[in-house]
């Protein structure tokens, strides 16, 4: 897999007070959709932004499409749709992509022919020779999104795009990634929605307190993590708890009294035999028994509250900031 | 790539403009600029307005009519409209552009494109200035076209007023890119440009008074150092006379002076005393002056030139010889001398502003533009947003 962006080491310190990034390292692959989450003032905007140039890191290695990053020349081949986006108003969305795509550097016709077939691509036709500040922000995310494509780019990112977007709007955009990643483009999708993430993207990464905690598939991420899972008829208590553990020596054991739900990590379903018989000897009544395998949202939680800091914004205050060089 | 980027921010500047009617708006309030100074006119008969004529002594036997028009245009349409009414409408319409961009959400995706900084910054700042430029040339053709057809002269030293004009409003734009680009606050950035604006103007008020002041002081040194000359030849006359008649040298008293009494001159003619404490007053009041002027002129010296920038067309459009023809015909008309001051006083303070060449004008206005633009461009490229 060749990295469409490759850093190591990304440090980002506002005002010698703030630490948001510290030491970051990242890698994207070609073609992949790659999916950034965590919780706010993790750092993940200041991720983008450094990486779009919008913003400098203190301490940056590292490159995007084979160029050190801040090299403009980059962004020829790069789209970008930036959270709570803001595009001038008195400009229509035919006029939009028109613009931007001149910006990006896109010559004239190529640019009047690829934004009518955007506005087909984001549904947005109808609407185009409307002025933005009529539109809903739904609207304006599908414009934001095809604004990012005028200028046919191989890096797409994503700065939320489904913020403020319908469920029906939602699904259009994952397709329009998906058929992203069909043209061979690589999608980087920076998002809240871990749901969203979880549907299309084929590896993500979660950022804590200004550091990546993981980054991999989500079958990576879950590897170790997956086994089977037992609902019981009625609540538990922590004899029975005991009963399962006792009778499964070896085997993680997870449940809490009072919850119906008792997690054995293995892979192997003999190994959690004893523990229905256990179960079965105290007369509870097993109503399910399935695979168990972690969402991204228990990912995301778990590591979340692994680094509880990094739950607040703002709370990565360096005692001692000393900037570094620019990037 | 440059250009087509270039072509994009200035469309976009003129979408924005237009989509706050403000383009069209001072587009328009620039042709009725234009036909008010087209309606005003002379004849043979007197002062003419649309189609009316006020007979009266002003008529083209005292002034022709391309004189007329060219007056009209740098003594009104230059300095009242374009240098005061037009680039207040100019601040307004243009003192958004830099808030507007760096706003959040507005900056990112702008940021985002192959397009450096520094070349960004600037040519969204030489977009405001070609709004005022086209808004500009648009006044100067029409008032041109009036003075060809109305005036009977085809003065094309008149479009000097596009760069010239250009170059005074870029003086106030440059200031007010920083504040703007500083608070991000449009309201803000155009209150403090005006206040600036101001600012300049009470300073080159003041500095002419002081000037004025100085150099009315010093004429009054002259005339008192003369006073003093002619008091003291006398005084030597009387004692010569009173050494050739043998007699003692008397005091003011009447009572001889004693031997090596220091000054015998005043002794013998009291109002060389009086005229060297005139002498002296003049001395100290020009002292003063010219101390509060050197203070001004400092000031000045920083600032941009506002006033000479403006000054110059009148000194390319106009020669000397009309000049001073027209001062001479006011005069004339009001049947006294206009300007109440000592003609050597005025020889004075035109020196001193002959001294201040298109260069220096020019030059140290640009110096202060140059440094308020570097210091916005290098705030732009290093901030985060």
């Amino acid at each position: 897999m060749s990295a469409v962006i490759d850093v190591q080491g990304v440090e980002k310190m506002y005002r010698r007070k703030v630490h948001a990034l510290r030491g970051v390292d990242l890698q994207v692959g070609a073609g992949e959709i790659f999916g950034l989450l965590g919780p706010n003032g993790a750092g993940k905007s200041t991720l983008v932004k450094v990486l779009m140039t919008v913003i400098s890191a203190t301490k940056c290695k590292g490159t995007m499409l084979g160029k050190k990053i801040g090299d403009k020349s980059a962004l020829t081949q790069v789209g970008y749709l930036p959270e709570h986006h803001n595009f001038p108003k008195y400009l229509t969305s035919r006029q939009v992509l028109r613009h931007f795509g001149a910006m990006s550097g896109v010559d004239r016709k190529t640019r009047n022919t690829r934004a009518d077939e955007l506005l087909e691509v984001v549904d947005m036709t109808d609407s185009a020779s409307h002025k933005l500040g009529t539109y809903s922000k739904g609207m304006r995310q599908r414009i934001g999104i095809a604004q990012a494509l005028m200028n046919d780019p191989k890096l797409v990112v994503l700065d939320e795009p489904t913020d403020g977007v319908d469920p029906i709007g939602r699904k259009d955009i994952r397709e329009i990634l998906l058929r992203l990643k069909g043209e061979g483009r690589t999608v980087f999708l920076n998002s809240h929605l871990l749901s969203e993430l979880e549907m299309v993207c084929d590896r993500v990464a979660i950022m804590v307190h200004g550091l990546m905690r993981q980054q991999g598939t989500i079958d990576e991420l879950t590897q170790g993590r997956s086994g089977f899972r037992i609902k019981t008829g009625s609540a538990i208590d922590e004899q029975t708890i005991d009963a399962s553990k006792a009778a499964v020596p070896g085997v993680e054991c997870a449940g809490r009294p009072g919850e119906n739900t008792i997690v054995f990590k293995t892979n192997d379903a003999q190994a959690v035999q004893p523990a229905i018989d256990a179960l079965r000897a105290r007369s509870v009544v097993i109503e399910s028994l399935g695979a168990h395998r972690p969402s991204l949202e228990d990912l995301f939680i778990k590591a979340v509250n692994e680094h509880p800091d990094g739950a607040r914004p703002g709370a990565q205050k360096a005692k001692k900031g000393k900037r570094g060089a620019r990037s | 790539m440059i250009l087509m980027q270039t072509i994009a921010i200035f469309v976009d500047a003129y979408r924005e403009l237009n989509a706050k009617k403000l383009f069209w708006l001072t587009l328009g309030l620039n042709l009725l600029a234009v036909i008010i100074y087209a309606s005003i006119g002379i004849n043979e008969r007197g002062f003419t307005v649309l189609f009316w004529t006020l007979e009266g002594l002003f008529n083209t036997s005292m002034m022709s009519k391309s004189t007329f028009y060219k007056f009209e245009f740098v003594t009104w349409g230059v300095p009242m409209w374009l240098s005061w009414g037009a680039t207040v409408l100019a601040l307004i319409s243009t003192a958004g552009i830099i808030p507007d961009m760096v706003s959040g959400g507005t900056i990112e995706p702008i940021l985002s494109k192959p397009i450096g900084r520094v070349r960004l910054f600037l040519t969204k700042y030489l977009s405001g200035l070609g709004f005022v430029g086209v808004q500009v040339l648009v006044f100067s053709v029409g008032c041109f076209l009036v003075l060809g057809i109305r005036g009977e002269s085809w003065e094309f030293g008149l479009f000097l007023a596009v760069p010239i004009v250009l170059a005074f409003f870029s003086y106030l734009f440059a200031f007010c890119v920083f504040i703007g680009l500083v608070t991000r606050s449009t309201i803000t950035a155009l209150l403090l440009t005006i206040v600036f604006f101001l600012l300049i103007f009470v300073i080159n008020i003041s500095e002419a008074l002081t000037i004025s002041s100085r150099e009315t002081a010093m004429v009054q040194i002259e005339d008192a150092q003369e006073q003093v000359k002619s008091q003291e030849k006398f005084a030597n006359k009387r004692i010569e006379q009173y050494q050739e008649q043998g007699k003692a040298i008397p005091g003011v008293d009447g009572e001889p002076l004693p031997p090596n009494f220091d000054d015998s001159l005043e002794a013998v003619n009291p109002t060389l005393s009086f005229a060297r404490e005139n002498l002296a007053k003049a001395q100290r009041k020009h002292d003063s002056w010219d101390t509060w002027a050197s203070w001004f002129s400092r000031v000045k010296f920083v600032l941009p030139k506002t006033g000479e920038t403006i000054g110059l067309l009148e000194r390319n459009l106009i020669d000397d010889d009309e000049l001073d023809g027209f001062i001479q015909m006011m005069e004339d008309l009001s049947g006294e001398n206009s300007n109440q001051q000592d003609p050597r006083v005025n020889e004075r303070i035109e020196a001193v502003y002959d001294a201040r060449t298109m260069t220096w004008i020019l030059g140290t206005s640009f110096a202060f533009e140059a440094f308020l633009l570097g210091l916005s461009t290098l705030i732009f490229v290093r901030r985060d947003f």
